[in-house]
């Protein structure tokens, strides 16, 4: 059984391979593509939530415009859930497969070379930075944000903490917390990275071991805060200063509205982004619709979505030349000098930090 | 023998009540909070503005019903054959039965989704009534471990083999002696099986989820996810829908033989009056 | 000396009848089928995968690898921490369990009592992960409910004091809350199967209270409080959210271990992910190994 299955599945990615680069040598015929996708009539989407970069709205304005229908998979899925998604799902044409992934910078490639993605370039393929996308087009970046901390201003009466440094200090006494688990969460991985960078670790596995060390410090010290950072944790007090994606402590911010009332602080010591990217799956059952859906992504109506959720389209600066954000917009985002300096960590250096936090983590921070 | 309220027992009871209940209220307590300064229910009525509540309540209600239904009339007539004709069968089927406890919900649905998906030989994944079955199908093997075990406690407790022995002398058949002498003789264990099955059934969020079907679990996860205040009211009145649905079952359950179908509730009775 | 199990089957009382007696074993096994064609089906099929998937690298090909990753010190600590946890969380389910079961069934309580808790326990069971984490950290946390009543209206700083919530115990306790009610609805069936002809028989014998128990009541329920063990062993050794809600990342028993493998944002070895998953099940063999010792010596004295 498997030796046939697993010939017909290589054939079925090769033929999806060249008809995805032969896709790449047409100019776009929108109004096909739309044609095709509505003939397909769903979309399905794993690990999107709502309030993560304002994927609710995102969604229905691609549902409102094309009138689609978008099912909904598990919206807790980490990215090694969607690609597992994708490998249980290959024969599968049921709703339950899912169309297209969002996933961490690393798991691009990993998904490339598992065959699990087919290549499709945008109309807007131009203007993503060569950094963040495939060559070939199998996998682009979508958006991005930078490592902000968030403060409870009803425990933290005094001036908020500005850095790293500012966090040793033992007015912070069981306050400072990171999202969860460096070895499950991506923005607790980027979290430790980028306290080791603040401490003037170069990048890479440097960069974790001095992280590790600030972080195992910081609980000596008795300031660190072994509960995982969430939004509810937060309004209740128990981890009053929490670490995570500035998008999503803003959208936290909105949430709460006010209650407890909050800084928002990204660290002057160590700006790190975070890079996230799309990707199409090679067994899709509605591959137009999956199209479809990343041209509207890539729109500048797409674009604009995720920035009312405060993530950074990866097509900003593009857009910021060409002028097409509302000021608004632009106003309830974080002043742009802190995101001058940031540091956008390359596939290299994630993957050794990733090495030494695997080694590391337990010995030096667990319970054993 | 009539004893007024004993000591210890009723220390014990009030002990651990608290400590259960406690919790709870600390996090209705903090339920109450979003409106800052005063209590209120506006974390309530934030999670009521949604219309797809009472479906995917509904949706889940009838699937967790099905389960337990389904799961009752596998797992008593084998812990019956077992105990009574093939004991040397016991200690594997225990441990399949201990199995879903160790195996994590999603390796689950994703073996479901290979095994039963729309190019196997059993599709069930492409129609909508399959994945259905399939998601019922999910929910008993999850509470399997549950029911098994409540149910071979209560056939240890009752003379299964007399019992047998009875029926049979007096003419019964096999399918007669399960149905009317064992099963009603291990109802107090079906229902402490079927409280199980409802409520893991009822909050069960990775099985759903992944087969893309509208049950409660990813409804509540949905409406939770990254809020502070929501997720506790949902914690809490889920906690009541489910446990008014054991009261419900509860009273149900505790009939007695020559009973009619309602339960003995005081001003239903009318027997009683003329004594 | 040891009663055989063949003793067990109602084979042998001559009071069976038909002519079936020879062929019966034979026929037996169909009343099992449907159990083990739906556990095939719906359990063992899912489950194959994950086992060869254990036994492959991530191109597919067969390799020890990962069975030899098990041995690995990280891993081995996680299964020590584990095993130890489970079987803490197992002991103090049962036990409470056990007393509150006697005090709710036999103590004399009024009814209503025991439905509330039955009920009550059906609904609590199942209430883990998140929920359960942030009730306990909203009641005993450093700014919990509790913590805070006890600071302010008797000076009592717990804290202070040593305790911790995010800790070995303070995790065995949050797990209490869906152990107890577990074994309490499992154990009331086997509590209720006490027949009080028996204690009254011991009282008549000039049994006190405490030796009933001793040669009567505990050893009845034995098989029935093994059995309840291993589930509560179980239980908790497949606990995964409600760990990682509480301690975040601190604690790095087996399911967490998994879980960073198989579903998380960053590391992603799904093979190492199903081999842990193996050992886990080669764990619960070895414990319904020891249980199956354990409960054919309890039950000796059953015909």
């Amino acid at each position: 059984m498997n030796i046939t299955s697993r010939n017909i599945l290589s054939l079925t990615t090769a033929i999806a391979v060249v008809s995805g680069s032969i896709a790449q040598a047409q100019t776009l015929d929108m109004d096909a593509l739309i044609a095709a996708a509505k003939a397909e009539g769903t979309l399905t989407t794993i690990a999107l939530p709502h309030d993560w970069c304002n994927y609710g709205a995102v969604i229905e304005g691609f549902k409102a415009k094309y009138g689609l229908e978008v099912n909904e998979l598990n919206p807790n899925a980490g990215s090694g859930d969607e690609i597992e998604a994708i490998k249980a799902n290959k024969d599968n044409t049921g709703p339950q497969a899912p169309d297209v992934i969002d996933v961490g910078l690393s798991f691009g490639p990993a998904a490339k070379a598992e065959g699990l993605i087919q290549p499709y370039k945008v109309s807007t393929w131009a203007s993503i930075p060569d950094t963040a996308k495939d060559a070939e087009g199998y996998w682009y970046g979508d958006y991005y944000g930078v490592l902000a901390m968030a403060v409870n201003k009803d425990l933290v009466t005094d001036a908020s903490p500005t850095s790293f440094a500012d966090l040793k200090d033992p007015k912070y006494a069981a306050m400072v917390a990171i999202p969860g688990d460096p070895r499950t969460g991506n923005s607790s991985m980027m979290s430790l990275y980028a306290a080791g960078t603040a401490t003037g670790a170069k990048g890479g596995a440097d960069a974790a071991t001095a992280g590790i060390a600030y972080l195992k410090a910081l609980k000596d010290s008795g300031n660190f805060v072994e509960v995982g950072g969430s939004s509810q944790n937060f309004a209740q007090g128990t981890t009053p200063i929490m670490f995570d994606w500035d998008y999503n402590i803003l959208a936290m911010r909105d949430n709460l509205a006010g209650n407890p009332p909050m800084d928002v602080v990204i660290p002057s010591d160590g700006v790190i982004a975070g890079v996230y990217v799309q990707a199409i799956s090679a067994y899709a059952p509605h591959p137009n619709a999956a199209k479809l859906w990343m041209e509207y992504l890539y729109s500048d109506e797409g674009q604009l979505g995720w920035l009312s959720g405060y993530c950074h389209p990866i097509r900003f600066d593009d857009m910021v030349a060409r002028g097409v954000i509302p000021a608004d917009l632009m106003a309830k985002l974080p002043p742009a000098e802190a995101y001058a300096k940031a540091i956008f960590p390359t596939l290299d250096e994630q993957s050794a930090a990733k090495a030494v936090v695997a080694e590391t983590w337990a010995n030096e921070m667990g319970v054993q | 023998m009539k004893r007024s309220i004993p000591i210890l027992p009723a220390i014990t009871a009030i002990v651990a009540a608290s400590y259960f209940l406690v919790p709870l209220f600390a996090t209705f307590y903090f339920s109450l909070k979003m409106t800052r300064g005063t209590l209120s229910f506006a974390s309530y009525q934030s999670v009521f503005q949604s219309d797809e509540f009472l479906a995917t309540l509904g949706y889940s209600t009838l699937a967790s019903l099905a389960a337990i239904v389904m799961g009752a009339v596998i797992i008593v007539p084998t812990a019956y054959w077992v105990r009574l004709k093939l004991p040397k069968l016991r200690p594997l089927v225990e441990f399949i039965s201990l199995l879903p406890l160790i195996i994590p919900a999603v390796v689950l649905v994703f073996g479901y989704i290979r095994l039963f998906g729309s190019n196997s030989y059993l599709p069930m994944t492409s129609t909508d009534h399959g994945t259905n079955l399939l998601l019922v199908f999910g929910y008993v093997i999850m509470s399997m471990p549950y029911m098994y075990r409540a149910v071979d406690n209560g056939m240890a407790a009752i003379d299964i083999s007399t019992l047998t022995e009875a029926a049979q002398s007096l003419g019964a058949s096999r399918l007669r002696t399960i149905a009317t002498v064992i099963f009603p003789n291990v109802r107090a264990s079906i229902i402490a099986g079927s409280f199980l099955t409802f409520s893991i059934s009822l909050g069960e969020f990775v099985l759903p989820s992944l087969l893309n079907r509208p049950a409660f679990g990813p409804y509540l996860v949905q409406l939770g996810q990254d809020r502070a205040y929501e997720p506790a009211a949902l914690a809490i009145m889920s906690f009541g829908f489910t446990w008014g649905c054991m009261v419900l079952m509860q009273a149900f359950a505790n009939k007695k033989p020559g009973q009619g179908v309602l339960p003995r509730l005081p001003f239903l009775s009318r027997k009683e009056r003329r004594a | 000396m040891t009663m055989t199990p063949t003793a067990v089957s109602g084979e042998d009382h001559a009071a069976t009848p038909g002519p079936r007696l020879r062929s019966t074993f034979g026929w037996s096994w169909l009343g099992v089928v449907p159990f083990f064609v739906f556990a095939f089906l719906f359990l063992i099929g899912p489950l194959l995968y994950l086992i060869l998937g254990a036994f492959q690298n991530s191109d597919g090909a067969f390799t020890f690898d990962n069975i030899v990753a098990l041995g690995g010190a990280n891993i081995v600590a996680s299964f020590s921490l584990s095993i130890r946890l489970s079987l803490l969380s197992a002991a103090m389910g049962a036990i409470a369990g056990l007393l509150l079961g006697h005090a709710v069934v036999l103590g004399g309580l009024p009814k209503w009592v025991r439905n509330a808790f039955m009920t009550f326990s059906g609904v609590a069971s199942n209430f883990a992960g998140v929920p359960l984490a942030f009730a306990f950290i909203a009641t005993l946390g450093r700014l919990g409910l509790v913590t805070v009543l006890l600071r302010d209206l008797f000076g009592i700083n717990l804290y202070a004091a040593g305790f911790n919530l995010f800790s070995f115990f303070g995790l065995a306790l949050v797990y209490l809350y869906f152990q107890l009610p577990l074994m309490l609805l499992i154990i009331t069936p086997a509590l209720d199967g006490l027949k009080s002809e028996w204690r009254e028989a011991a009282e008549i014998l000039g049994a006190t209270r405490r030796q009933y128990w001793q040669m009567v009541g505990l050893p009845v329920l034995t098989p029935s409080i093994l059995g309840c063990f291993l589930l509560l062993f179980a239980n908790a050794f497949g606990t995964l959210a409600t760990v990682y809600a509480l301690m975040g990342s601190g604690f790095d028993v087996v399911p967490i271990v998994l879980f960073q493998q198989i579903r998380g944002n960053v590391l992603y070895n799904p093979n190492l992910g199903y081999a842990l998953a193996v050992g886990m099940i080669s764990i619960m063999a070895l414990t319904n190994i020891l249980y199956l010792l354990l409960r054919r010596r309890a039950e000796r004295w059953q015909k």
